[in-house]
């Protein structure tokens, strides 16, 4: 029980008054720094969650739509640029930001394995070019978005937020293509094939298709 | 499934509700959109904060405001600056030559400093580089640092330290009527605009 704890501990540190003005300093830092870390803070917290609260929780995220539909809500928010200068200016706005934030990070973690490729790609769909598009408004608006920043700070943030979302969209693709390779090992391949692994492959897909536990086994 | 399609249409619910908030009905989407919707729909008095500058004597900004009972378009500046309020200071410019042409419109300047390293003195030479006519155009700073946030949280100013000394801040006209009340907040751009609405709210128009 020592990761939500320490999950727990660093939520708190990153509302510190010096490290949350440290983190917010800058528009980058503020979107890809502070608001990742609150995700996964998040996130690790949620994967301590009881497995009767899971059960509970998974009864209303089939497929993990209702988890990714919020997660790509709060980002469409998150990127309205009034919200980055509210939160600078007033605490209790950067306070719900920051519990949005740790609700988005545990909804990712218990949506994200049950969703499946066809609702992660759908999820990804939307969001990427979201964040895809802001980042260009962010590099090409010739005026400051935000009171609170300089505009050097939103094109660097701007440039970001392309290379992320290429980045995400790359990534998923090519975790994609390697799963699928997985599948169907050729007979040239210098993986020995056993038994244990064809039974946890078939094990595996199975789980993806009927998808009705809340088991989080690791396969190798 | 029948709980997640509840779940998903409760949280479209939630999500529109603060997207509708955050952006004041689907109207603005940045905070400089935000402050000068707001001020439009409920004007800020200006705060009480001691001012003074060359050939003003130290006072209130509320008496100055009031003073004359003039419309006042004010800007925010810093004798330093090297960017954006040159651009102000010619736009000052402009539409001080426009009040004399026309010195009954009960228009008038003030430009405020929000650099405590300009002192009265720095505040004279800047006047008197930009040829700025005292009865049209005057030029005040705070008593202190502490007064001066004071003035730029009412009004919503924000001022950001810039690397050289410098300073980036939302560069706007705002107009102050005759009751010392932050009415209006333009653009730049919109100098004439903004003249012709002071000469309005001169003139007894309505805001």
């Amino acid at each position: 029980m020592t990761r939500p704890l320490a999950a727990l501990a660093a939520f708190f540190i990153l509302l510190l008054p010096p490290v949350r003005e440290g983190l917010e300093a800058s528009m980058s830092l503020h979107m890809l720094v502070q608001a990742p870390l609150l995700a996964l803070c998040g996130a690790v917290l949620a994967a301590a969650l009881p497995a009767r609260w899971r059960e509970r929780i998974d009864r209303w995220n089939a497929h993990g739509i209702a988890g990714l539909f919020a997660v790509a809500l709060a980002m469409a928010l998150l990127m309205v640029p009034r919200l980055l200068d509210l939160a600078v200016a007033d605490l209790r706005v950067d306070l719900i930001k920051a519990a949005i934030l740790l609700a988005c990070g545990a909804a990712l973690r218990v949506s994200w394995a049950r969703a499946g490729a066809l609702v992660q790609g759908f999820f990804l769909g939307n969001v990427l070019p979201m964040t895809g598009a802001i980042g260009q408004l962010y590099q090409d608006s010739p005026l400051r978005l935000c009171n609170a920043y300089l505009l050097d700070d939103q094109v660097r943030l701007g440039q970001a937020l392309v290379g992320a979302a290429v980045l995400a969209g790359v990534g998923w693709a090519a975790h994609l293509l390697m799963k699928a390779d997985q599948g169907r090992p050729s007979p040239g391949a210098n993986v020995p094939i056993d038994s244990g692994l064809a039974a946890r492959i078939v094990w595996r897909t199975s789980r993806r298709s009927l998808d009705n536990t809340n088991m989080e086994t690791r396969i190798p | 499934m029948m709980r997640t399609v509840i779940a998903c249409l409760l949280l479209a619910l939630g999500g529109y509700a603060g997207a509708a908030w955050l952006t004041h009905g689907f109207q603005v989407w940045t905070a400089e959109g935000a402050r000068r919707l707001e001020v439009a729909l409920a004007p800020v008095p200006a705060p009480a904060v001691p001012v003074e500058g060359p050939a003003v004597a130290p006072q209130s900004l509320p008496q100055l405001l009031a003073a004359g009972s003039a419309v006042t378009i004010v800007d925010f500046f810093y004798t330093r600056c090297q960017t954006v309020c040159l651009a102000l200071g010619s736009t000052f410019q402009q539409l001080q030559v426009s009040l004399q042409a026309d010195p009954g419109a009960g228009v008038t300047l003030l430009s405020i400093s929000f650099d405590p390293r300009d002192s009265t003195p720095d505040l004279r030479a800047y006047a008197a580089r930009l040829r700025a006519d005292p009865r049209h155009w005057r030029f005040v700073r705070a008593a202190d640092a502490r007064e001066t946030a004071r003035l730029l949280a009412a009004f919503q100013v924000t001022v950001v330290p810039a690397p050289h000394g410098d300073f980036e801040h939302n560069a706007a006209l705002l107009v102050v009527d005759q009751h010392g009340r932050l009415v209006r907040v333009f653009d730049i751009a919109q100098q004439q605009l903004a003249l012709d609405y002071a000469r309005h709210l001169a003139s007894g128009g309505r805001t």
